[in-house]
């Protein structure tokens, strides 16, 4: 008669017996993994474990990201820290990933891999504590998480409110232009530094000195930038019209080749591609100050009579202002930025402020598309302007619903 | 008189450059020594970093390049004496990109300096220049050690013991912001805006006006403007540390506190030059008036 | 080769679609001006859908937005080699023209040799644009301290001539408007230093009066500048936060094209 174990391997087919030894293991050590891994020395019973400990995917992220949140139990000694421990695959130890300070409650493990199941683990230390041994030392129970994977998510949820405020600004923006291709007229205020513009290229023309046009230190990755490159097609085209030569010093490379192309092609629309020179649209330097001393010295020597500092400055703006006005140029300044204006409005003849720079090409061009583009920032800006009061009314009253939902994240 | 009212209004601005450069020459050279008052802006600031406990973690930046260093530096080494005195460790980082470095290199140095028994790496690191500032800013909310892997020296993140606690920008209890232009306003919007962390910033003079917004919206603590607030700050620290006073009472070093009889000087000039110009203005006009009656 | 989504999508948008497209402007002009308007619809989409969907191939440390900015900035290196050139033909052509200012031109292409150069030997041994392993300052640097951070605090010391003289010539109390910003001005200035204190300094008797007259005015300039300062700054940046939002729009829509030099109609 056979022994068991000698029946058994009798009776498994030599073949199978790898992979059945195999799968045994596995199953032996998932069952292991799923019961408990090993974890740390007992718990002292001075040290109460953390609470509500949860480990989750980080919602509304890129993936790589798993969030562990819990509560502090009460009580604990000043110097008892968090220790937070994470079994990985495949070899599913615990190692320590982080330990914080009390009163933090949440922990973002940025170092996860998407797709691969992790299983996390909470516990108090304390150096100064001894443990029930009487060694200094002791840990709490440790408080373990369900597995967790990270994953990239399809949305972010806490800026839901943003993008619905995005949705209806464009909605408004893209009704209001079909407003004003139906041909209906819209009224744009007076706006004395545009009306100023053909103004100055006029007296330029007849004085027969240059247009001298700044569009700004910032790069075109800046919209004030972008709305001061169309500004400068205009003019350029007004030059080009009338014969008067234009200078544009730059002081940002992308800047400067936007800057060329915009002029290139206002001198081409205009029938004038004779008049176009490329040191027309030419490039200082990169630095704010040289670049300001070397169009302050060329404002000195050629003495422009007219001049355009129109985009985003910063401290050189009333340097540059003031070298113009000493030359007796008119001048036309426009930002959008607060910080300069006061400069530009003691040293300018005419200065565009906030918006205005932005409604600039429509205010130029007059056409439909832009003026509609305009009238619907216009009731945006309404609505805006009504939340306000309406939020501050209720605030005054203890009621912070208006605020609370228009913060962002 | 109209020959004065005319010289008066057609006055040589050459005349004014040169009152100006007396004016702010002749205080540098033999200090009045005037009183600086201090405004709520830049108490809220100091008394936020006073109530700061030993081990609390400051994050100084270093947003600004020579040309403002006169206004700025004075800010970031008052602060990081504060700091230092306090036991607060301090986490230096440098987002502009033209000069930045070697100023926050130099400020570093030299406070440090004042207090020997600090320790690189424990008390105190620096995590050098950093490309794309608002970028960065954002992802300082997930890991510090994803947008500055090492620190300036070139040693990674993860063997310095003082990072081993500060995973992200949560685990810092403040923010302070020496800027110029617009990186000021980026620490508001990426960081205060996202992740709650205090900011109290020190802009130069001419962009402290727009952080008013700020300050009164509740996204900044506090505010230092220009060489007044560093001057502010100052007396507030040798008053609060009589330890500290000996570096703003020396003759050689500049300080803010010295700055500020330049300023006052120049302000005073400056005003004598507007009343006369409208007092000139003002004549002008009532003898065209009785020559046009 | 790498073949992730986002990296194939960024190819295809900003590489092959625009050789597409300029090969098909050679055959009708007209179609030239569009593939610029379409590389800014797909370039500004990209990060507004970026800022909601936070898939990795769109918003991941790798994804298409941060290539994006990435590329802003190799795209930033190239157009300044573009601007240097241009410096060097400009200055050139002046010196051969003997045009005016021609020696100035002569130092500015002496400076960009000699510093450029410093900062290829920079590259070249190693020792970057900062300090020597011993400690001293690389040649880069010794040009960068004595020169450019000397300058630029020149440059930017200018300001302070130019406030006065603008001053000066500005608060003239001609109308209204002008009475109430010279008003403001004289507090705040007076408010910000200890002026009185100063014109006080030399009669003892004053110097009460003139302590407490400062702080006055040192609580009236913060509440000018808290409160309608504040309130107008406040005013500003929310209009000009909203028209730059409008302008985005259009920009990124391909309705503003003002930029590209286009006119109406265009």
């Amino acid at each position: 008669m056979r022994t068991g174990a000698r029946s058994l391997a009798h009776i498994v087919n030599p073949l199978f017996r790898a992979p059945l030894l195999a799968s045994l293991l596995l199953t032996l050590s998932v069952s292991a993994f799923a019961i408990a891994p090993e974890t740390s020395s007992p718990a002292a019973p001075e040290l109460p474990p953390a609470q509500d400990f949860v480990a989750k995917d980080r919602p509304g992220d890129s993936g790589n990201s798993i969030l562990l949140t819990w509560k502090d139990p009460a009580g604990l000694p000043a110097e008892a820290k968090l220790q937070i421990r994470r079994a990985e695959p495949p070899a599913y130890e615990w190692s320590e990933i982080q330990t914080v300070k009390q009163g933090v409650g949440r922990y973002v493990d940025s170092s996860a891999r998407d797709r691969a199941v992790y299983r996390y683990e909470i516990r108090v230390v304390s150096d100064a504590t001894p443990d029930s041994a009487g060694i200094a030392g002791a840990v709490s129970a440790p408080l373990l998480s369900d597995p967790v994977t990270s994953k990239d998510n399809w949305f972010r949820a806490e800026r839901s409110n943003s993008l619905i405020a995005s949705i209806l600004f464009i909605g408004i923006i893209l009704g209001s232009i079909r407003y004003a291709q139906s041909g209906r007229k819209i009224f744009i205020r007076r706006i004395a530094g545009l009306n100023a513009v053909d103004e100055a290229i006029g007296r330029a023309t007849e004085i027969g000195k240059k247009v001298f046009y700044i569009p700004g230190i910032q790069s075109m990755d800046d919209i004030q930038t972008i709305a001061s490159i169309a500004i400068l097609g205009h003019v350029a085209r007004a030059t080009a019209r009338y014969g008067t030569d234009l200078d544009v010093p730059n002081k940002d490379p992308l800047t400067f080749v936007s800057a060329r192309e915009a002029v290139k092609a206002a001198y081409l629309s205009e029938g004038r591609p004779d008049l176009f020179r490329e040191d027309m649209v030419n490039y200082v330097t990169y630095d704010q100050f040289a670049y300001t001393a070397a169009v302050s010295a060329r404002m000195i020597r050629e003495k422009p009579a007219a001049i355009f500092l129109i985009g985003y400055f910063f401290a050189e703006s009333l340097i540059l202002a003031e070298t113009g006005q000493s030359t007796g140029a008119i001048q036309i300044a426009g930002q959008a930025d607060p910080t300069q204006l006061p400069f530009f409005v003691a040293t300018c003849d005419y200065t565009l402020i906030g918006e205005e720079l932005y409604a600039a090409s429509a205010y130029l061009s007059r056409e439909p598309v832009l003026m509609g583009s305009t009238r619907g920032q216009d009731i945006a800006k309404g609505i805006l302007l009504l939340l306000g009061i309406v939020g501050v009314v209720l605030a005054s009253f203890g009621n912070t619903w208006i605020a609370d939902h228009l913060k962002t994240q | 008189m109209p020959g004065f009212i005319d010289r008066m209004l057609t006055l040589d601005r050459r005349w004014i450059f040169l009152f100006v450069l007396v004016s702010v020459a002749t205080p540098i050279i033999y200090p009045i020594g005037l009183p600086v008052t201090t405004t709520g802006s830049t108490r809220a600031a100091f008394e936020y970093i006073e109530a700061l406990k030993p081990g609390d973690v400051v994050w100084i930046s270093f947003d600004y390049g020579p040309s403002s260093a006169p206004e700025n530096d004075p800010m970031a080494e008052a602060i990081m004496r504060q700091c230092f005195t306090k036991k607060v460790r301090v986490l230096v980082s440098v987002f502009y990109p033209l000069g930045g470095l070697g100023l926050a290199n130099s400020a570093v140095a030299k406070v440090t300096a004042e207090f020997p028994d600090l320790k690189y790496g424990e008390d105190y690191v620096n995590l050098g220049y950093k490309d794309g500032a608002a970028a960065v800013m954002h992802r300082l909310g997930d890991d510090i050690s994803g947008p500055f892997p090492t620190d300036v020296n070139g040693r990674p993140i993860g063997e310095i013991p003082m990072m081993r606690g500060i995973h992200d920008i949560r685990q810092v209890k403040l923010v302070f912001t020496a800027a110029t232009g617009i990186i000021g306003e980026w620490w508001i919007t990426q960081v205060h805006s996202q992740f709650g962390t205090p900011i109290i910033i020190g802009p130069t003079a001419v962009s402290a006006p727009k952080y008013y917004a700020y300050l009164n919206a509740g996204q900044l603590l506090g505010m230092l403007g220009g060489m007044k607030g560093a001057a502010e700050y100052e007396k507030l620290l040798a008053g609060a540390h009589p330890e500290l006073a000996k570096f703003y009472k020396t003759t050689r070093a500049f300080t803010a506190t010295k700055g500020m009889d330049g300023q006052t000087v120049i302000h005073t000039v400056i005003l004598a030059f507007i009343v006369l110009g409208n007092y000139a203005f003002f004549r002008a006009r009532a003898a065209k008036k009785r020559g046009a009656a | 080769m790498n073949l992730e989504f986002g990296r194939v999508a960024l190819v295809v948008l900003f590489g092959i679609l625009p050789i597409i497209g300029i090969a098909m402007g050679l055959r009708a002009p007209s179609l030239r001006s569009r593939i610029p308007i379409f590389i800014g619809i797909f370039a500004g989409f990209i990060p507004i859908v970026a800022l909601y969907v936070p898939k990795a191939f769109l918003s991941g440390e790798t994804g298409m937005s941060s290539r994006l900015d990435l590329w802003l900035i190799i795209l930033a290196a190239f157009a300044l080699l573009l601007g240097i050139v241009n410096v060097v033909q400009n200055s050139s052509r002046k010196i051969g023209r003997r045009e005016k200012g021609w020696p100035y031109a002569v130092v500015l292409l002496t400076g960009l040799a000699v510093t450029g150069s410093f900062g290829i030997y920079g590259a070249v041994t190693g020792h970057g644009i900062g300090f020597m392993p011993d400690g001293s300052s690389t040649p880069f640097k010794w040009v960068e301290d004595r020169f450019f951070q000397p300058l630029q605090s020149t440059i930017f010391s200018l300001l302070a001539f130019f406030m006065a003289s603008a001053s000066f010539r500005a608060f003239r109390a001609r109308n209204a408007e002008a009475s109430i910003l010279l008003v403001a001005a004289g507090l705040v200035m007076m408010g910000r230093v200890p002026l009185l204190e100063f014109l006080a300094a030399p009669i003892p008797p004053l110097h009460a009066a003139a302590a407490s007259a400062s702080q006055f005015l040192g609580k009236l300039t913060e509440w000018i500048m808290d409160t309608p300062n504040g309130a107008a700054q406040s005013g500003i940046i929310i209009g000009a936060a909203l028209g730059a939002a409008s302008m985005a729009i259009r920009v990124i829509l391909g309705i503003e094209r003002g930029y590209l030099g286009l006119g109406k109609g265009e």
